[in-house]
Order: structure tokens, then sequence, then C-alpha cells
């Protein structure tokens, strides 16, 4: 990317974050919503362990909520850094990406183009696939791909399955870019 | 151009265009989160809760690895017996069985915290800690080898020296497949071990079924990564704890654990 096509690209999320990221209504959304990303990402590995405490044992409630609070410390343990790195972002990223959607269609500018939704769409997609720990295997790509019988292709590339993590921030990055796009666009009916 | 086409087009055409985009939004919305859902749905139904069963993940084109069983629950666990590698009262409240990879990272940091754990609950005999193996033969090949190495420590030297052998060796390894198998004999001769008799039965397979019955063991228990731990309380109730997580919620499990009487 050249310099100018990136300043470029930097100055047209400024500009449209501006925008919706001034109204706190949608700066709330974006970040209840990226804190939720980063929750599911965090207690994905041991939602079964949270799911199974808080339902069906005994131990008193301080105990239990001690619990979910101490496994976000995985970030830190279960996390390599650049699963963690990708992790972070990808939760930041999808709550700008619904917020500033949102912040769209309220404005009813009635046409949203292929390319942002699917930008969103597989940005989303593919950080399902790239996200859960980093523990050895225990991808959530591991298991998809088992599923059709090709876990051992998993092996083959360098970053074991983070390469899902790096395209959906990567993407989810193009969403918002075109997103911003058209928010920037004045909103005028063209010329006869 | 664009702009004329768009005005030759009939004004109810156009309407019918605008509703199919403002649909695509909330759609892609909704396609995101079936994505979500059925993923987690799916993955995480393979761990942690004693209640629930979990679908079949067929692992076909392995052979290395072995095949799911048709409902791995953390209640399949193979009962912890005096075979085990048991670290601490044999007899404790809780007992903690850790299913590790010696080639995985995540497995070499864990292992503090498991030791950590056991100089806290272990010393006055309320949690002990139970280890088998769970090679990751598609990511770590050494692993398997360096298991029945830890097992021939074990026949060597007792239930010590296989814990000194597995430590020495998490120590040793850069993890992810980097160490040098010609090693093993090193490691054992640093613990104390003879080391002919070390690589005559290293060289004699005859603990690859011992690790395979293992691998088994964590992957019908709901296994599907290392490091898997199932932790185990006084009235039998299981556990299960999913990767290297911090000491802060390992500590937390087992109190839990511990009040189930």
């Amino acid at each position: 990317m050249s310099s100018s096509m990136h300043s470029n690209f930097i100055q047209t999320i400024l500009e449209a974050g501006q925008k919706v990221f001034s109204a706190p209504s949608y700066a709330i959304t974006a970040v209840a919503l990226a804190v939720a990303a980063f929750l599911f990402a965090v207690w994905l590995p041991n939602i079964g362990l949270v799911t199974d405490v808080f339902t069906h044992s005994s131990a008193p409630i301080g105990e239990k909520l001690r619990l979910a609070v101490t496994l976000l410390g995985g970030i830190r343990t279960n996390f390599s850094f650049l699963s963690a790195t990708y992790t972070i972002l990808i939760a930041l990223l999808f709550g700008m990406n619904i917020a500033m959607i949102a912040y769209y269609l309220k404005q009813r500018v009635p046409v949203l183009r292929r390319e942002n939704f699917f930008a969103g769409i597989f940005g989303i997609a593919s950080g399902v696939l790239g996200v859960g720990c980093a523990a050895c295997g225990s991808f959530i790509l591991t298991t998809t791909l088992s599923f059709i019988g090709a876990s051992g292709a998993l092996a083959l590339l360098p970053l074991k399955g983070g390469e899902f993590g790096i395209l959906s921030v990567i993407l989810l990055g193009a969403s918002i870019y075109l997103i911003s796009r058209k928010i920037n666009d004045p909103l005028i009916c063209p010329p006869r | 151009m664009e702009n004329q086409n768009i005005e030759r087009e009939p004004s109810s055409m156009k309407n019918s265009q605008n509703k199919n985009n403002n649909f695509m939004i909330p759609l892609a919305i909704i396609i995101g989160g079936v994505i979500i859902a059925v993923s987690v749905i799916y993955s995480s139904g393979n761990s942690a809760s004693n209640l629930r069963t979990a679908g079949v993940a067929n692992i076909k084109e392995s052979n290395t690895e072995p095949q799911r069983a048709e409902s791995a629950t953390i209640n399949n666990i193979r009962p912890v017996t005096d075979k085990d590698h048991i670290l601490g009262n044999p007899n404790a409240q809780v007992m903690v069985v850790e299913f590790s990879d010696l080639e995985c990272p995540f497995c070499k940091s864990f292992h503090p915290t498991m030791q950590q754990l056991i100089d806290e609950y272990g010393k006055d005999g309320r949690v002990a800690w139970v280890y088998r193996h769970f090679p990751l033969d598609s990511i770590h090949s050494k692993a398997r080898k360096e298991a029945e190495a830890t097992e021939c420590a074990g026949e060597l030297g007792g239930n010590t020296k296989f814990w000194a052998y597995v430590d020495r060796l998490f120590e040793v390894t850069p993890s992810n497949n980097n160490l040098d198998l010609g090693e093993l004999p090193n490691i054992a001769e640093f613990v104390g071990l003879d080391r002919t008799r070390f690589a005559q039965c290293l060289d004699s397979g005859k603990y690859a079924q011992h690790v395979a019955d293992d691998l088994a063991d964590a992957t019908s228990s709901g296994g599907n990564g290392t490091p898997y731990s199932v932790v185990i309380a006084p009235n039998g109730k299981k556990f299960a704890i999913s990767g290297a997580q911090p000491y802060a919620s390992v500590k937390s499990v087992i109190d839990i654990a511990l009040q189930e009487k």
C-alpha cells in the first residue's frame, strides 16, 4: 500500500469515526460489542466449565464469579502474543463495524454495497475460525477441519491457523473502510 | 453514465433494489451470529461439561490420531489407579488429571502452574496431580516418543524419576517439536538413570501402547487440545479445564471442587 493510499485509508476511517462515535450511543454500542466479543473469545475454550460451575455447582456465587473473572487472565497465559493481538483487534473492529453499520442505517442511506456486506461477513466468519485459545490443537478451525477430514492441513500452515485471525483483521478493516466511505459520502441527490 | 442508467430504471425496480440492499445488513449480522453459534456449540461440545455429550469429530485422514469416541464426555475418563503417575497423596480429596503433550509450549508454561498448585494444596494431602499423555501427532510428531521416554524413566527409577524426567524434559525442550530426540538419553542420565538401560527400554517401544491408551482416554473424555485437565471432586463430580489457564483460575476450580462433598 503506497503512503498516499495508506493516509487516505486512515483519513477516511477517522472522518467517519468522528461522525459516528461523537454520538455517545454509538460509542457505547461499539465498546459494549467489543467487550462482549473479547469475553466470548477468552471464555470460549472453557465455556463448558463456566456453564457447569454456574448451573450445577453448590459453590457460593462469589467463588463462581471469581472463576469467570480469573479466566480472563487466560489472554496472557493461554494465547500466544500473535493470537492475543489479533483476538483483541478482532473484538475492537467487530464492535466498530457493527456500530458504524447501525449509524449508516440510521442515516437511511438506502444502498449498502455488496463488497461491504461480504467483507463484513467474511471478516466475522474468519474471525470465528481463527479465534479460540492458542493452546495446542484447540482452535475452532481444528474442529471444523476435522469435521471435513482435513485436520492435517492445519499443520501445513506456517501459523497453524493463526492466518485466519490475521485475515479476519484485514477483512474487518476493509469492511470498516468501505462503510466509512459511504458514511463520508454527502447525502445529496445526484444531478440529473 | 451510471446516473443516467439509474434514471432509466422504473421506480418500482429501484424500490425493490433498495429493499433488498436494506435487508443485506441485518442478514449479514444474522449470518455472522449463526456462524458463531454453530461454531461455539460444535467446538465446545467436546469439552468440559460432565453432564453433556458432544458430537463426533471424526479425524479421518490421520492414522496417528485416534478416532474420537462416539460421545466424548468427561465421565468417560479412566479411573485413577495405582498404575497412574501421581504426585501427592494417592487418596487426596481432589485429583487433577492433566493430559499433556511434551512438545506443546502451553503445556510447558502450564507445568509450573501445576507445581505451584501442588505446593499449595498437595503438601497437606488435599490435592494430587495425575499425569497422562496426550501427544498431538499432527503438530508434534516427536511428542509420542518423548512420552514413551518418560515411561521408561518411570520403569527404571519409579515415580520419582518419572516426575524428574518430565520436569527436566519441559526444562530443556524449546517446544513445538524442536527437541532433538538424541537428547532423551542425556535427560535420563541427568536425572540419574542408567543411560544404556534407558536406551534399551526406549528402543523396545514397550510403552507405545500405554501412551496410545492415555491418548485414547484424553479424546474419549472430551480433550481436544493440550493441556487438558480434569478436576475430580470428592463426590466424583468432574470439571474440565482447557488450555494453560492462569494459576488463579485453577485455584478457583480447586476451591469449588473441594466444596463438592
